[in-house]
């Protein structure tokens, strides 16, 4: 067996960690300062503005092209949703019957295991 | 000419033979790699309960013969997908719950469309979850809920538990929960009030956009992504490596927008006036007080967490109220604590051992 100290793969991945925590230590440290923030936030700021602008104007765009709005394409989404909705209510109420008529089963339709699991300590340690 | 120390000449023809053959097997799994899509995540059967906009709640269906009476409603951060805890069978945090006999729903985010901008805190703390807290006593047949929240969902629950002090809240576990957000140093800095303009950001932007949610945390260690790819690269012969390396790698990179209310308000009452540990902070006019949270309660947190130190979450257990409440620490990161091979061996059997007794 080649002793680890000399083994080149493992002295390179030794390597590479020790590069990784004195980075990542050394980033962080430079990233507390205050005027790390005030630079971080001044480029956030402006690109946060140019992308409101870029916005507005993809919508105009969109509208000269003759091409479905964002409105128009959401509202089509939420009419989806609210039908996902309802069926899901129907399936909840139709659970709920059953649940109401004594029959315990999941939306599946298999019967749900009964409620009586006791913690292995009670059980003498059977699960 | 000696060989150095501990260098045995001998197995140098076998090294270079197995280096070679690496290398080989680099060059054909790395382009299996880029080809394949990598193992499906969150597969453990589910049904959805109920989507509502972001929201969805998921029911795993048992995989017992006998269940634990109290249901389980795991809370999953907002900023992440909920399939962290669903990862592969034998990976799964769901899957070894449902063997160990709970019942489990999940409240799970999607992004938050454009239109959901004007979400606020209320809407998640008296709004979702306790909505779904109904819709599991509906479909469970039972008064009890218990409520595990990992990260922000353990924020979320704190709230919600706080808010809601006459129940039905049976039992409360976080997973790595800050409550100190001076601590969270490098977010604290970010978001210096003289410098970060969250109304600026807000009002332009809507939703606050994932990869900025993503550029915050990698930039905790900056190094680490580029690091993390050269060991891909070291390893990709090592189809393990690889698996583990997809599994999490996905999950990172698919981080959420955050509602543009939302996030103003995380800002301004949680990063800006740290109001949960001031116990001045208030939901829709409700006050939130740690202390009047009676019910038992578990706090994990991991030693080794870069992204919620342990000294913006070790005040937690000091400041709830019950008299049955328990902080475990166990070795890990934010991540690997939930998840992964290390979770299985020491996070997933500490939870069932103290949630089972109190889950009849």
């Amino acid at each position: 067996m080649t002793d680890k100290t000399n083994d080149p793969v493992a002295m390179w991945q030794k390597m590479v960690g020790e590069m990784e925590k004195g980075f990542n230590s050394f980033a962080n440290q430079a990233m507390s300062s205050p005027e790390f923030s005030q630079v971080v936030n001044r480029a956030g700021g402006v690109a946060a503005g140019a992308q409101k602008q870029l916005g507005e104007l993809m919508e105009k765009y969109l509208v000269t092209m003759n091409l479905p709005s964002r409105e128009q394409v959401t509202s089509l989404a939420e009419r989806l949703q609210s039908i996902e909705a309802q069926i899901g209510e129907m399936k909840s109420m139709l659970s709920q019957m059953a649940a109401n008529a004594g029959i315990s089963q999941g939306f599946d339709g298999t019967p749900r295991p009964p409620r009586t699991k006791r913690p292995p300590s009670e059980n003498g340690g059977q699960t | 000419m000696n060989a150095p120390a501990g260098l045995d000449l001998a197995s140098i023809p076998e090294r270079i033979q197995s280096e070679v053959q690496r290398a080989i097997q680099r060059s054909i799994k790395g382009v299996e790699y880029f080809s394949t899509s990598g193992p499906s995540l969150g597969s453990t059967p589910k049904d959805v309960l109920h989507t509502r906009g972001t929201m969805n709640l998921y029911h795993y269906r048992p995989m017992s013969d006998e269940i634990y009476r109290v249901p389980v409603l795991i809370v999953m951060a907002t900023t992440n997908r909920g399939y962290i805890l669903d990862l592969v069978p034998g990976q799964s945090f769901i899957e070894f719950l449902l063997k160990r006999g709970y019942d489990v729903y999940m409240l799970d985010w999607s992004a938050p469309r454009p239109e959901e901008k004007s979400l606020r805190m209320e809407d998640y703390v008296l709004d979702f979850i306790p909505d779904c807290v109904r819709r599991v006593q509906a479909d469970s047949g039972e008064q009890d809920v218990s409520v595990i929240g990992y990260c922000f969902g353990g924020v979320l629950s704190l709230l919600y538990g706080a808010i809601h002090k006459d129940g039905p809240m049976k039992n409360l576990i976080c997973f790595t929960t800050p409550i100190d957000f001076r601590e969270m140093k490098l977010f604290s800095n970010f978001s210096d009030r003289r410098y970060f303009d969250v109304d600026h950001l807000v009002d332009s932007v809507g939703n606050v956009p994932p990869e900025m949610i993503l550029s915050s945390f990698e930039m905790l260690r900056p190094a680490s992504r580029t690091v993390s790819q050269i060991q891909l690269w070291e390893n990709i012969w090592n189809d393990e490596f690889v698996k583990s390396y997809r599994l999490f790698d996905r999950w990172a990179t698919d981080t959420l927008p955050l509602a543009g209310e939302y996030f103003r308000t995380i800002t301004k009452d949680l990063m800006w006036d740290n109001k949960l540990f001031n116990d001045t902070m208030s939901v829709g006019g409700r006050a939130a007080k740690l202390e009047d949270i009676k019910v038992p309660f578990l706090h994990a947190v991991a030693e080794h967490d870069h992204i919620v130190p342990y000294e913006a979450a070790k005040h937690l257990v000091a400041k709830i109220g019950s008299e049955d409440k328990e902080e475990v620490m166990l070795k890990g990161g934010h991540v690997s604590l939930v998840a992964g091979a290390n979770a299985v061996k020491r996070l997933w059997p500490k939870l069932d051992s103290w949630l089972g007794k109190r889950s009849t």
